[in-house]
């Protein structure tokens, strides 16, 4: 397995719609032109079909079925919906395909354990909650290209993984010589992901850069430390669940006091749980 | 308690507000006077005592839990948490998250 063939494998991946990538630009953005977005999605049916189904889920308890898009953005905000379209549209991408002996299922769940973590821990990092939810829910992206497009090598990464009770970055640069994480930050490129989300699919598991006290974190540093928590809580209910290790700089850049880290291990269990029901696999 | 599972037939001098009926309450003619989960209050059963209802099914308040049972499931969370965090003895912002999830497993219910 050489990087061009990984390369490749990442420019033939379906393009995401363009208004997924609008969306995800708009992160962030203050003057929103939510009439125009929602008017965008509309255009794509499927993304429509499934988004609604979604905001229809008994989650949201909606008295009345939501039938359009401008009506789900009126009832449930036009932030849940981006997060709702964005995750239709990013596991869409990839459900049709063999995946590699990958459990799908536990994939999943710590993508959703990330995005509720990431979204807990925001407040504490300065950062808009919705833009850590849709990146905590993106950050693994990379393992979805190794083992949905190289399944053989990816059976022979969870091998080595059982084998070596180490870390899948270190087994899939042992089988692929490269990690998820650097593959994951070459679809975000090429699906044109902001920078920062960018970023923070690229260097989730690097110890990140020094931030000055009671300053905004970057992302990458945010997706660092809920990629860990995601892990320690043990949320995505694999057996053989270890943690990754946590900077001491990140950490202590959150500053939590042992009350505040009580309340973040709780809420983020909470949210998980919640956000399970409405973004199921 | 309806979470409790156990319903059990007291005489209604023995019922106080609060309590939740475990069975639907019936008059004589079989007519629902009361429906199962009806949170009893003071006023209520002064109406049943004039109609001349004697006994009915409350639910029971949940067994006490047993505490060697919960201490099991404490050490149980605990050595789990030291299994997920079995590579980390050397990371210093891991065992500083490790302090303070153990103090909140520890402290679960």
């Amino acid at each position: 397995m050489n990087a061009d063939a990984i390369s490749k494998a990442v420019r033939d991946l379906p393009s995401l719609p363009a208004v997924v990538s609008e969306l995800l630009a708009s992160m962030g953005q203050e003057d929103l032109d939510t009439h125009a977005l929602a008017a965008k999605i509309t255009l794509d049916q499927a993304l429509t079909a499934k988004t609604l189904r979604l905001a229809n889920s008994s989650f949201y308890g909606l008295p009345t079925k939501v039938t359009s898009i401008q009506q789900a953005v009126a009832v449930l905000g036009f932030h849940s919906i981006r997060t709702l379209v964005t995750a239709c549209a990013v596991t869409g991408s990839f459900a049709a395909t063999p995946a590699g002996g990958l459990d799908f299922q536990q994939f999943w769940r710590h993508a959703v354990a990330s995005a509720a973590c990431a979204r807990v821990l925001a407040p504490y990092c300065r950062i808009n909650p919705d833009t850590a939810f849709t990146a905590g829910l993106l950050h693994d992206l990379g393992t979805l290209v190794l083992a949905t497009r190289f399944p053989l090598e990816y059976q022979q990464v969870m091998a080595y993984q059982r084998q070596h009770d180490c870390l899948c970055a270190s087994a899939e640069q042992a089988v692929f010589g490269v990690d998820h994480a650097a593959v994951g930050s070459a679809l975000a490129a090429h699906w044109k992901f902001p920078p920062a989300i960018q970023a923070a699919v690229a260097q989730h598991h690097q110890e990140p850069a020094p931030a000055a006290l009671g300053m905004q974190l970057p992302l990458a540093t945010l997706i660092h430390l809920a990629n860990v928590l995601a892990h320690a809580l043990d949320l995505a209910e694999r057996e053989d669940e270890q943690a990754p290790p946590l900077s001491l700089a990140a950490w202590q850049a959150l500053d939590l006091s042992a009350v505040a880290c009580g309340k973040v291990f709780q809420d983020s269990e909470q949210l998980f749980h919640d956000m399970c029901q409405v973004l199921p696999p | 308690m309806p979470s409790a599972g156990h319903t059990c037939e007291i005489a209604l001098e023995q019922a106080e507000a609060g309590m939740t009926l475990g069975a639907a309450l019936l008059d004589a003619h079989g007519s629902v006077l009361l429906p199962q989960d009806a949170a009893l209050t003071e006023s209520m059963l002064a109406s049943l005592r004039r109609r001349g209802i004697e006994r009915c099914v409350v639910w029971q308040a949940a067994d006490a839990p047993d505490p060697a049972a919960l201490e099991r499931l404490r050490e149980q969370r605990l050595q789990r948490l030291e299994q997920v965090f079995r590579h980390c003895a050397h990371a210093e912002g891991s065992q500083a998250l490790l302090t303070q999830l153990r103090r909140y497993r520890a402290q679960q219910t």
